[in-house]
């Protein structure tokens, strides 16, 4: 059932001298199996908006239509919240500062535990979750969530959402502050949770790059309004306009515009890195009489297949395994490395000598 | 020698029988008027390096001299912190005064600066980020990319010879970004602040004048960023990547389309491109 927002406006501090429209007559639908990207710049109502889905915010103005629910500015009848927030998982930015308890396990619970779930359910859930972000369950259930990386707490963090199952997950800046290994394991990871968790996603960024790596569509906020609202490859039509509101466009499109400047016309509907390099591929067989296959050019900032990864970046990067397919023996040979790193950190020293007396080999060469 | 680093070595206690060396025999000296990119991911040591060069934590063993002076004499340090200005990653961490211009007197208030030279001070590091028309505003409804300006500010009227930014952009949205790295290139032509910039952006990194690479508590790769990028297969293998238009290049050139090497930027990448199709 789509999520139907009609007429919403909303003001902070209405009626002081720091009276501010967030948002004006907003009206949009979501539809179920959106991958929805929204942008903006800070200040232009993206993240009042977001927070009116899940009832965080109550509607001042217009409504929301949500899971047979309806958010009004009427009192009554009152709004069941608890079905709303089970059904609506908000990831909020920075979300490992809210981690709370003194371990994993029981961090990941609080939600579930709040939803009224018996204990049994709840354990299962909290099990699932914690192994749907990537972690191994049985090595970091006990720890303390302060003592694991910045990338890890970031997943225990979303783990904690997850295991509410929520139909619709909203991701406020997920990747922000991250490395870039880092950001490539939860944009994995929310691609993941795409087909196995919540058919719903929206996700909130200032990195265009990365949001037109998964969305099929992208809503654009400025100013308080929704200025458009486009399939993702059609919204760069607009790249005058967008960069004019202060906004990013894809790298992508920079390079197709810069080229279309000096009188090469790639074509439109180029977006991504790999919509690029099929272009340019084509364009040089034309130009050039080859023939190159217009899908060679693979742009995967880490290859999974190569052998400098240890085993467990790569499960980690491709957040792919099926847990529940492992033997108890598998976990526990695992258990001692996954977390602490102890082993890989070791085979990363080696590799990194490896790196480092090959520059220098280079550097001889030069 | 603004910083000189010699085998320098700093362990945590992670539990009461495992350390770790997050900073592993680590040799470095920096020029001063320097503007140095230091990358690494998390974990690879590069903000216990930004903390072991003011004090703020003292080498297990070896040795870390700013213009001279060590860090482990302690009659020294207010001479390195004065020395050594660091802005660290979240701008709300950062502001201690409900107005502008107290926020960033306090520094040289707390080193018992006369009030005219405060004052003095405080136009000149307001100013120099562009903040000066905001003096009597408060802190707190600014922008991410205005805090930070404000957290360089503070530091400033200290009159630091080196700024350290602890990943000072990772909190702020594209435009609060480039706001900051503007202002500290400036600061470094300007003024001749050397500059440490620690990020997890290699496109920032371009701009520098030296990029040091950390892995595993030890440099794993330092020249120009150029040259740097030049080892993407190897950046890739310890987490890193290389800017975006820097891969596009090499994933043409696996291909088959010959665009050459070397290519870091959007300018470089659309001037090859025009001479081949």
């Amino acid at each position: 059932m789509p999520i139907v927002i009609k007429n919403l406006t909303f003001t902070y501090s209405a009626k002081t001298p720091y009276e501010k429209k967030a948002l004006d007559n907003i009206n949009l639908q979501i539809n179920e199996g959106d991958f929805l990207g929204i942008i903006g710049h800070t200040g232009s109502g993206k993240s009042t908006f977001i927070q009116h889905i899940n009832g965080l915010i109550k509607p001042q103005e217009g409504e929301i239509e949500i899971f047979d629910l309806k958010l009004t500015p009427a009192k009554r009848p009152k709004v069941d919240l608890r079905a709303l927030r089970s059904g609506v998982g908000m990831v909020f930015q920075y979300p490992e500062y809210q981690l709370f308890a003194d371990t994993v396990e029981k961090d990941v619970a609080f939600g579930p535990k709040n939803l009224g779930l018996g204990a049994d359910e709840v354990a299962q859930r909290v099990k699932h979750a914690i192994e749907m972000v990537g972690l191994d369950y049985e090595a970091v259930k006990d720890r303390a969530p302060f003592e694991l990386s910045g990338g890890q707490k970031r997943r225990v963090a979303i783990a904690g959402i997850i295991a509410m199952q929520p139909k619709m997950l909203i991701l406020d800046e997920p990747t922000a502050g991250l490395d870039p290994f880092g950001k490539e394991q939860i944009l994995n990871l929310i691609k993941y949770l795409k087909t196995h968790c919540s058919p719903t996603i929206v996700v909130i960024s200032h990195d265009i790059d990365e949001i037109t790596r998964f969305a099929n569509r992208i809503v654009v906020f400025n100013d308080s309004h929704i200025v458009y609202d486009e399939p993702m490859q059609q919204l760069f039509k607009h790249s005058e306009q967008l960069q004019e509101m202060g906004l990013d466009i894809p790298r992508a499109v920079k390079v197709v515009n810069a080229l279309r400047d000096k009188g090469i016309d790639l074509g439109d509907e180029i977006v991504t890195a790999e919509d690029l390099l099929k272009a340019i591929i084509t364009r040089y067989n034309a130009v050039h009489s080859t023939n190159i296959d217009e899908n060679a050019g693979v742009f995967d900032m880490y290859d999974f297949s190569q052998k400098w990864l240890t085993s467990e970046e790569r499960e980690a990067l491709g957040l792919i395994s099926t847990p529940q397919g492992k033997t108890q023996d598998d976990n526990k040979a695992r258990k001692s490395n996954k977390i602490f790193g102890s082993k890989s950190e070791k085979k990363n020293r080696s590799s990194k000598k490896d790196a480092a007396s090959k520059s220098k080999n280079k550097e001889g060469e030069e | 020698m603004a910083v000189l680093l010699d085998n320098v070595t700093y362990s945590y206690n992670i539990n009461d029988t495992h350390r770790i060396d997050a900073v592993k025999g680590l040799s470095l000296h920096i020029e001063e008027g320097t503007f140095v990119a230091l990358v690494g991911h998390n974990g690879s040591g590069k903000s216990t390096l930004a903390k072991l060069l003011n004090g703020l934590l003292l080498p297990t063993s070896g040795e870390v001299k700013i213009f001279g002076n060590s860090t482990l004499e302690p009659n020294k340090i207010y001479e390195i912190r004065k020395n050594v200005g660091m802005v660290f990653q979240n701008p709300d961490n950062q502001m201690i005064a409900s107005i502008v211009e107290d926020d960033v007197a306090f520094g040289p208030e707390n080193l018992g600066v006369e009030r005219e030279e405060i004052i003095r001070r405080v136009e000149w590091a307001l100013s120099k980020v562009g903040m000066l028309e905001y003096r009597k505003r408060t802190p707190f409804k600014m922008s991410g990319g205005q805090k930070q300006r404000l957290a360089i500010a503070g530091v400033l009227a200290i009159k630091p010879r080196i700024l350290v930014l602890d990943e000072s952009t990772a909190m702020l949205d594209p435009q609060g970004r480039s706001e900051v790295l503007k202002v500290a290139h400036e600061l470094n032509k300007q003024d001749g602040i050397t500059v440490i910039h620690i990020t997890h952006f290699m496109e920032e990194a371009l701009g520098a004048d030296r990029l040091i690479v950390m892995n595993g508590g030890r440099v794993a790769f330092d020249g120009t960023p150029r040259e740097v990028f030049k080892n993407y297969e190897e950046l890739k293998a310890i987490k890193l990547a290389v800017p975006w238009e820097t891969q596009v290049a090499i994933s043409l050139q696996k291909a088959g389309v010959d665009v050459g090497d070397g290519i870091v930027d959007q300018d470089e990448l659309v001037e090859r491109l025009c001479r081949l199709l």
